[in-house]
Parts: C-alpha cells; structure tokens; sequence
C-alpha cells in the first residue's frame, strides 16, 4: 500500500480577498517528478450530517499548481473543511486537512478602485467590476465648507455611473466602498478623489 | 438579493436568490427522476401562506430538518456537478435552519397545534412513498417550498 510513501501537503492556507478565495499549501518536492494535487471540501451540513462525505473542488481534482480556486466550491456562508493530497503515479499521500474551517464571512474586503471623469456637465464615476455579490455605496458631494453629502447605491454591472449635474468652476470629490449582502459586509471607503470643473464660476 | 422572511414574530434574511438560482441549475435533472407524477408532498393545504403566521416558523423549522436529515442526506446524487449544487443548497437551506433556532431560542418560533398538524401530513405524504422516490421527490419539491419562501 503506497498510501503513505508520498509526504501530504503542508502549511495548507486560505487566502480570501474580495469574495475570491484560494486555498494554497507548501508543494511536494520530488525531484524530476510531476506532482498532482486532489482537492476535496466538505460544508457544514456534510460534516453534520455526513462526515464521511467529502466533495472534490470544482477546478481541482486533480491539479499540478500548489494552489486552489474554491471559489466555486464556496457557496454558502457557513463554515467549510478543506483537505489536499498529493499524488505521482500510483502514490498517493495522506490527506492533509485545513486546520481551521474556513467561511466566506472572514473574507478581506478592499475599497474599491474607482476613476472620476467628466461628459460635458455630468459627473461619472467608474468602478472595478468585483463581481456578482457586491453593491457598491457611492459617496460624492461639493467641495466648499456645509456642503451636503450625496449616496447612491450601485449595482454590479451598473458602469460608469452617472452621478449629477455639475457647475462650472466648482470643485466636486467622490469616495466609494462595497458591500456584500451574503456576508453583510462592507468595505472601507476608498480615499476621496476631487475633480475641479472646467470654465468660470457662475455669477451668484 | 437578501429576502426577509417574516414568520410570525421570527424574521430572518437570506440570500433566496442565490438559493433559487443554485436549484434552477439542477431542478429539470432532478424532477426528470420523480416517476410519481400523481402525488406531491408539499401540496398547497399545508403551504405556508395558508399557515396562521404564529405557526409559519415552526413549520418552516420542521419541513427544513426533513430536508436536511432525510433527503440531502440520502440523495444519491448522478455526478459531481450535482453533488456540489446539492451541497450548496444542503448548506444553505442548513443557514436558514440555523437562524430559525435563534427564533426558537428567543421564543419567537412557537410550534402550536396547527404546525404540528401541518408538519404530519407532510411527514405521511413523504412516508407513503418508496424511500428513494420520496427523496428524489422532495429534492424536486424544492420549487415549491422556494415559492413558499419567497411569498413569506
């Protein structure tokens, strides 16, 4: 039985930023060889009620990279067992389980990347397409001392976003952040960014 | 997006979209199975809507630990695919559950006769019929216990 000549996987992590989520480990080194890697994930209803029941990854039953896009296999929010075992030929190692469940609520949230332009008097803004779980929170107002705070909320898919009408001569800024409602969750707004409209302030 | 299910004085959110388009992937599949095409398990006598709103949670509660203990769990699913859009429905029906025991825990998830009776007749429509044909059965079912939800 060759179950156990193959060394498992080691330091297997979750790295999960923005809803996107990769499992990565230490590779297995034999010299001159190909290693193939199986993945394989179990929810918390299958460890509940079937623990015996392991899935195998969307993309990755088997793979040669270090690395994991479970993205796919993550579509719940409730916490998931992750394991990956290394395979050359008829070797196969031990599995190697993840040591703490992971669930798509720890996800890191960025702000996120934006770009302010101008059609004519409108004011637009256009933001980085993250995906289907996210909403975006768009903060804008007038730059001048009292000036009140606008919010529109935008949805994926929804780019550029026409945002107002602007005058000339005056300065408007602009900040977002996400939210994702299958976590409840959101991001840091991003930094301000200002823009200054061309052409004589109009007379009071 | 989040629907909230108002169940008597137990109100949750949860990602129904994201549950009905996970089943819209694997519904004709599944109900393609179901050779008893005479007899439903979730017929609309026991349905939610028809249910007083005191008693809407507790049979919530019960008809989802059917699923969960009885027909996920012996669900034999045909490939991989459907193996995983089955885990994602287990695991997110498994949410709601979750969330109903808080009701249940805050006293908002009363079970009264009506429930009980409700529950019954589900749990007889569900026992009349052949094992496997009741899971495969119930898992196609998932349409109208959606429907169910999404009229909450």
């Amino acid at each position: 039985d060759g179950a156990a000549v193959l060394p498992a996987p080691q330091n297997l992590s979750v790295r999960s930023v923005n809803m996107k989520h990769v499992l990565t480990w230490s590779p297995v080194i034999v010299p001159e060889e190909i290693i193939h890697y199986s993945v394989e994930y179990q929810g918390e209803y299958e460890s509940l009620y079937m623990s015996h029941i392991w899935i195998p990854s969307s993309w990755c039953s088997p793979t040669q990279r270090p690395e994991c896009d479970i993205t796919e296999d993550i579509t719940a929010t409730v916490s998931y067992s992750l394991r990956v075992r290394a395979t050359l030929g008829s070797l196969t190692s031990a599995w190697s389980t993840l040591k703490h469940r992971f669930n798509q609520n720890s996800t890191i949230l960025t702000p996120p990347r934006m770009e302010i332009t101008m059609d004519g008097f409108h004011l637009l803004i256009k933001l980085e397409d993250l995906g289907p779980h996210f909403e975006f929170f768009v903060s804008y107002w007038r730059k001048e001392p009292g000036a009140k705070e606008h919010v529109k909320v935008v949805r994926p898919g929804v780019l550029p976003v026409y945002l107002e009408m602007v005058e000339p001569g005056a300065a408007y800024c602009v900040k977002a952040r996400t939210f994702v409602k299958a976590i409840g969750r959101h991001s840091a707004f991003s930094q301000p960014e200002c823009v200054k409209v061309q052409g004589e302030a109009l007379p009071l | 997006g989040l629907k909230t299910l108002h169940l008597g004085s137990c109100v949750i959110t949860t990602n129904l979209h994201g549950i009905r388009s996970g089943f819209s992937e694997i519904r004709d599949s599944v109900q393609a199975k179901d050779e008893i095409i005479d007899i439903r398990i979730l017929r609309k006598t026991q349905s939610l809507q028809g249910t007083k709103p005191a008693d809407r949670c507790c049979l919530l509660h019960h008809i989802l630990r059917l699923y969960l203990d009885r027909v996920f769990k012996n669900y034999q699913p045909p490939d991989h695919h459907i193996f995983r859009k089955v885990s994602r429905l287990a695991n997110s029906l498994l949410t709601i559950k979750k969330d109903l025991r808080l009701c249940h825990a805050h006293m908002s998830c009363p079970c009264g006769e009506e429930a009980a009776e409700k529950y019954s007749q589900i749990l007889s429509h569900f026992e009349e019929l052949p094992p496997q044909a009741a899971v495969v059965k119930a898992l196609g079912e998932l349409d109208i216990l959606l429907q169910w939800l999404e009229e909450a």
